[in-house]
């Protein structure tokens, strides 16, 4: 092990007084074997520096898991600093949030951590205050009409991404150049098309932010006030009043169970059976009309449902649906089967409104007259807001994020056939600005007919990065660095992160070795117990090794692996409170679920037989056995 | 019935003044159909035409006021004097026979009903109902005095007048030698009240409003083996039951090592204090059914009364394995609305602040 070039040379000689607890110091973290200059994959606004490190190392860090559970590839930091931008701008400068401000983002071998930048005092705050009133105000008075047109905006950012056009670099610029335009050339316009889309891989960000945490705060209004009225309810109860029975998230899994019965309907089920792959697939379905029938609505349901990653949509490396469909073909079979067994495959969302509608009601019953108002404004605000936090994911981080990743790819394309590298995933090894420089390499050979330097220069740099990004991910990152923080009450942070009190006291009991090897508690996410054989599940490329009635722990689970839940009896992931994505998907599926238990992924082990109680929140390991 | 006692199935929470909260209540739960053991209120007028028809009254009120409150011993001889005089003086025949007439009654209708030959002797509890509106000054007042396990006529007026005669506890003189003669006389009203005991092996409290934070969605169910007096006055640590109204659901079980019982004495009067058998201690006391029918029973409770209730309870078991509940008594719970107030203030202020804009915001208020 040796430390990192951000680490203190010299210790403090005089002898440190006894140890308060807390969590590793940032500028003490020493650099995993083999990860020797990971620093090079990053800019430098994204690590500790030494000169800093006063203010730096006296302030809590929390690990963001949530978003960014494995290590950064170097250009993929463009959509982290993207999503603090965007949070950041909307919190701070668009709707001026009174007591809070944005996040500080750093990377610590590979991983990303974020630190609250200090709420302003309060002559400021009220300050803002003023100004919050007439902007959020603005939002949540036109909220419907705002939300419409900002969908047009975001479709309008997707179609922008997908039409940018990587110039051929062709051997003579085209013949309309002369006679019609006299545009820019080739060599300008890839420079330009590539500025494009970090230019809208920016952007995107704010559009995400723009309803978000307004949406968050109006939510976490109604959850106050239910916890005022009702100190024992548990979350899960409150998300039940305020979800949406129907949301934009379980749209791609609907079109499965549509092709499912649309082939049985058409005749063609034991075609689509036979088929693994979308190759396999044309050739069952090609030869005949009701084929070619089928095939007409998959490519339908396609645009825009298949761009639905694996992952979060947050690496490039997730892929989605759209870039390998095996699993979507998988999942219509096992629809097809379950069609054939007497399932109708409908999702009860009568059921589910009517049980919505109930439990409204019931807490309504229990209050008195005079909190009645409050509660109908607050629940109805919620609901009004709820759409958008529900549905923003499926619009950015699948539909957008994947068209972007594949537009890099494009460009990745273009530099692989001028022999910059072999492998068109290789693009993500380099920095934003390391494409930028190998974009001006490549336009200066282009332009005099020469050959550019990249294919020597970038190969053993790409070698290396590639050995580094092996030596980070094996690591094991804590969840949080620096003291201990004096509360934690800032409400968002709570309700997204699952950070508490109580949290930061588990990790610390962990960090210092205690804590129940057989027990993990986390949050309950959605209601039931079962027992299973645990299935570990660290990347989305290992769904595929989830076996019928296996309980699936995951780091953090993405909307578009609801497939596999049809199989799965429970889930437990390491991240997450109680809105995350793995909690709305188990209570809209009936599975139980516990997030946010810190250590699943690495306590529990694939085969171990362990129950999920979640309505307690807890996993147990009720054997020590493995399996293969 | 007469005017010296009343049938609970003749009484409604407004006959209060006549018969006390208790027997008020317990006939407002008789005639709501709930599940309560039948039985019958002595009357205020008891009490009072008693005082009335010797010099009674004039001898206690000389007691009292005379007594130094902050003596002891002469708030112990009043204590005495007093006693002495309500258990010694002769009870007015006509009072004597009324109440001598309801018990029988009511214990041969019982024995009648469950088929048993003792027609005279049914078992009852006599406890005494405060007449007061909160209930904050009886435990002051002395009226708080319960026998259970009476068993006979001579008996059952025997425990009538000690209950009146709780009235004179040292501490409920010192209270009442400071209040002025008309409220003094007014705080030494009381009603007694004659229930037909419960033969309960299970017995306990259920909350309708959480005790730990006042959540109103919340069912606490305490409960401990024998009669329910060691889980009121806490001798056990009962069992724990915590149930989610809607449904009701169970979401809580904690189990207690519940050493002690309270059971009828063998003898067949009072009761008896003894240590529960090892194999029972550490075993739940309800199953779950008999929690979910206890959690119908308090909704019923709350419902009829409106408002979060105390009620305590007993379960007997039949032959069968089946179990009878039946309710005790039940008293509006008052410390939820303090709590909610609290827990309001509580609301940490990075919350409370981001709300408070978020609800100007909503408002278009700024």
């Amino acid at each position: 092990m040796t430390t990192t070039d951000n680490a203190v040379e010299n210790p403090p000689a005089h002898e440190p007084a006894p140890r308060e607890r807390s969590f590793p110091d940032p500028y003490q973290m020493e650099t995993p074997e083999g990860a020797e200059g990971w620093e090079d994959m990053y800019a430098y606004h994204n690590r500790f520096l030494p000169t800093r490190q006063a203010e730096d190392s006296a302030k809590t860090w929390f690990r963001n898991s949530l978003h960014y559970p494995e290590v950064s590839y170097p250009f993929d930091q463009v959509t982290i600093d993207g999503a603090f931008t965007g949070t950041g701008v909307t919190n701070t400068r668009v709707f001026a949030l009174p007591p809070a401000k944005g996040l500080d983002v750093r990377v610590i071998n590979g991983y990303t951590y974020m630190s609250t930048i200090a709420s302003p005092d309060a002559e400021e705050q009220a300050r803002r205050a003023e100004e919050f009133g007439k902007r959020a105000g603005y939002y949540f008075q036109n909220w419907d009409s705002l939300y419409a047109e900002w969908e047009g905006r975001v479709t309008t950012a997707i179609r922008a991404v997908r039409d940018i056009e990587v110039p051929p670099l062709s051997e003579f610029e085209p013949i309309e150049r002369i006679t019609v335009d006299r545009g820019p050339s080739q060599a300008n316009q890839l420079l330009a098309a590539y500025h494009r889309l970090l230019e809208h891989g920016d952007q995107i960000w704010t559009l995400h932010s723009e309803f978000l945490n307004l949406g968050y705060a109006a939510y976490l209004q109604f959850l106050t006030l239910c916890k005022e009225h009702f100190p024992e309810i548990d979350d899960q109860t409150i998300s039940r009043m305020v979800s949406g029975v129907d949301v934009l998230l379980f749209r791609p899994d609907d079109e499965l169970r549509a092709l499912a019965r649309k082939a049985e309907e058409l005749g063609v089920g034991e075609l689509v059976l036979a088929a693994t792959t979308e190759p396999e697939l044309l050739a069952n379905l090609a030869d005949s009309d009701a084929g070619q029938t089928w095939l007409t609505a998959l490519d339908e349901s396609k645009d825009p449902w298949f761009y639905f990653s694996y992952g979060s949509g947050m690496y490039h490396s997730h892929r989605s649906w759209i870039d390998d469909l095996r699993l979507p073909i998988q999942a219509i079979g096992d629809y097809i089967h379950r069609l054939r067994s007497g399932d109708d495959l409908t999702r009860p969302i009568d059921k589910l409104q009517s049980e919505r509608d109930e439990l409204v009601s019931h807490y309504r019953s229990l209050l008195d007259a005079e909190d009645l108002t409050g509660f109908d404004e607050t629940l109805a605000l919620s609901r009004t807001v709820f759409p958008y936090v529900e549905n923003h994911n499926f619009y950015i981080e699948h539909w957008f994020l994947t068209n972007f990743w594949n537009k890099v790819r494009e460009f990745s394309s273009l530099f692989q056939a001028w022999g910059f590298w072999n492998d068109v995933e290789d693009i993500f090894f380099l920095r934003r600005a390391e494409v930028e420089e190998a974009i001006v390499d490549l336009q200066m050979a282009w332009s005099a007919g020469g050959n550019p330097q990249g294919g020597h220069h970038w190969p053993p740099i790409i070698k290396r990065r590639k050995e580094i990004y092996e030596a980070l991910s094996n690591w094991n990152p804590p969840p949080a660095l620096g003291p201990v923080p004096g509360e934690v009450n800032e409400p968002l942070t709570i309700m997204l992160w699952g950070i508490t009190p109580e949290t930061v006291e588990r990790w610390l009991t962990a960090q210092d070795g205690g804590g129940s090897r057989t027990q993990l508690t986390g949050f309950a996410g959605s209601p039931g117990i079962a027992e299973g054989r645990a299935r570990v599940v660290l990347r989305p490329d290992q769904l595929d090794t989830v076996q019928e009635g296996e309980i699936l722990v995951s780091p953090v689970t993405s909307p578009s692996w609801t497939p596999v839940f049809g199989r799965i009896r429970a889930s437990v992931s390491d991240i997450g409170g109680i809105m995350c994505h793995a909690a709305i998907v188990s209570r809209e599926y009936g599975l139980p679920a516990v997030v946010g238990t810190g250590f699943g992924t690495s306590t529990i082990k694939t085969g171990q037989l362990i129950r999920v109680d979640g309505n307690a929140g807890t996993v147990t390991i009720l054997d020590e056995s493995t399996g293969a | 019935m007469g005017k010296y006692t009343r049938r609970f199935n003749e009484l409604n929470s407004n006959d209060r003044p006549l018969v006390g909260g208790k027997c008020a209540s317990l006939g407002e739960m008789v005639q709501a159909g709930l599940p309560v053991p039948d039985g019958f209120a002595v009357t205020v007028d008891a009490y009072e035409d008693y005082r009335d028809a010797s010099d009674l009254r004039k001898e206690l009120l000389r007691i009292v006021l005379g007594a130094d409150a902050h003596s002891h011993a002469s708030l112990q001889q009043a204590h005495d004097e007093s006693v002495a005089m309500i258990l010694g003086r002769e009870l007015p025949p006509v009072i004597e026979q009324e109440i001598r007439s309801a018990y029988l009654t009511l214990s041969n209708e019982t024995a009648q009903r469950r088929g048993t030959d003792d027609s005279e002797r049914i078992p009852v509890a006599v406890r005494s109902s405060a007449t007061d509106e909160d209930g904050d000054a009886a435990s002051f007042a002395g009226q708080q005095e319960t026998y259970l396990w009476v068993v006979g006529a001579d008996d059952v007026i025997a425990k009538v007048r000690e209950c009146w005669a709780s009235l004179y506890t040292p501490q409920a003189i010192a209270y009442r030698s400071e209040l002025s003669v008309a409220d003094a006389s007014e705080a030494s009203k009381i009603s007694v009240a004659v229930q037909l005991m419960a033969t309960a092996d299970v017995a306990g409290v259920t909350f309708t409003v959480s005790p730990r934070t006042g959540d109103r969605s919340v069912i606490a169910i305490n409960a401990s083996w024998g009669l329910g007096q060691s889980v009121v006055s806490g001798e056990v640590t009962p069992d724990e039951y915590w149930l989610n109204k809607l449904g009701p659901t169970l979401t809580t079980t904690r189990i207690a090592s519940k050493a002690h019982e309270y059971v009828p004495a063998p003898g067949g009067t009072g009761v008896v204090f003894r240590d529960v058998d090892v194999a029972r201690r550490d075993v739940a006391c309800l199953t779950e059914s008999e929690v979910l029918q206890l959690a119908d029973i308090a909704l019923r409770v709350e419902k009829h009364y409106g408002c979060p209730q105390d009620i305590e309870w007993a379960l007997e078991h039949h032959a069968d394995g089946t179990a009878k509940v039946m309710l005790l008594q039940s008293r509006p719970e008052t410390n939820w609305k303090k709590r909610k107030e609290e827990k309001s203030k509580n609301t940490t202020k990075g919350t409370s602040n981001l709300l408070g804009f978020v609800a100007a915001a909503t408002k278009g208020e700024n």
